[in-house]
């Protein structure tokens, strides 16, 4: 079972600059390509991984984008 | 239809895809059934990840989504064909859309017939947990802090949304359907929210590293 700590953390969220869900939707194919070729894609798309951290629904697209891309 | 068989025409590669869907004709027809193959295979895709979850509603019904998914990110893709700048595949560029349209589509479906809970005395899991162990006196004392700061520091809105999607955990597509409004529009409303939450607990004593 989650703990306290765990909780609030998640009940808060990601500290730092997070893109917004539009802007996770417009870079997410780039930022997947980045990831599976092996490049720093969070350094070149700042952002992107709190706001993955704090939007379920995003996080749940990156996964499944990452998956199916990854398959190509 | 295979995935083999869905990227046979046109060929794999940024220019190929473009180029035969701007093209006329039969060209075009070809290029835009292909297209379709593709952001089908996607929906299913994500239909199969999701599957354990939607194991109450029958095989007709995700497959009639599946299709609806892929016959609107179709319409999607195509009207921001412009827009595809080639920063990634075009592959995963399409994909992204056929997934978006199926996750809202099963989000809405697992909770057709749940209730959505706006109501900020309803916090599962939240408003009747206590310390279990001295060890972790603090952390309780930091989440009546939470607590507190959440019923005086948030706006009636800001209460509603963090209420729904943090502590209920209701996907955020599920709420803005109910609440008429946009996914973007309700997480700036709780990124906002946990800002405030987090400047209060800050003031109180409970920093957490990051916090500025």
């Amino acid at each position: 079972m989650e703990n306290d700590r765990a909780h609030i953390d998640r009940l808060l969220g990601p500290t730092g600059p997070q893109v917004g869900c539009d802007e996770c939707f417009e870079l997410l194919d780039e930022y997947v390509d980045l990831e599976l070729s092996g490049a720093d894609a969070d350094a070149l798309v700042p952002g992107m991984r709190a706001h993955l951290e704090g939007c379920p629904a995003c996080r749940e697209e990156h996964e499944s984008l990452r998956a199916l891309a990854g398959e190509s | 239809m295979s995935a083999t068989a869905t990227l046979a025409y046109p060929r794999p590669g940024m220019d190929d895809w473009v180029d035969a869907l701007r093209a006329d004709g039969p060209e075009r027809d070809r290029a835009v059934a292909s297209l379709h193959d593709l952001l089908l295979r996607a929906a299913r895709f994500e239909i199969g990840r999701r599957r354990a979850a939607l194991s109450h509603v029958r095989g007709e019904e995700l497959d009639d989504i599946a299709v609806q998914a892929a016959d609107d990110a179709l319409v999607a893709v195509l009207a921001k064909l412009d827009d595809y700048r080639g920063a990634s595949r075009f592959t995963t560029w399409a994909y992204k859309f056929a997934l978006l349209e199926a996750g809202v589509r099963l989000r809405r479906r697992a909770w057709q017939d749940r209730e959505v809970v706006l109501d900020a005395e309803r916090w599962p899991g939240f408003a009747d947990e206590g310390p279990s162990a001295e060890h972790q006196a603090e952390q309780a004392e930091m989440l009546r802090a939470l607590r507190h700061a959440v019923e005086t520091a948030l706006t009636p809105h800001q209460r509603q949304v963090f209420a729904a999607l943090a502590l209920n955990e209701v996907p955020i597509d599920v709420l803005a359907e109910r609440l008429d409004t946009t996914r973007g529009a309700l997480y700036k409303t709780l990124h906002d929210a946990r800002t405030k939450l987090r400047k209060e607990l800050a003031a109180a004593g409970f920093a957490r590293p990051g916090d500025g």
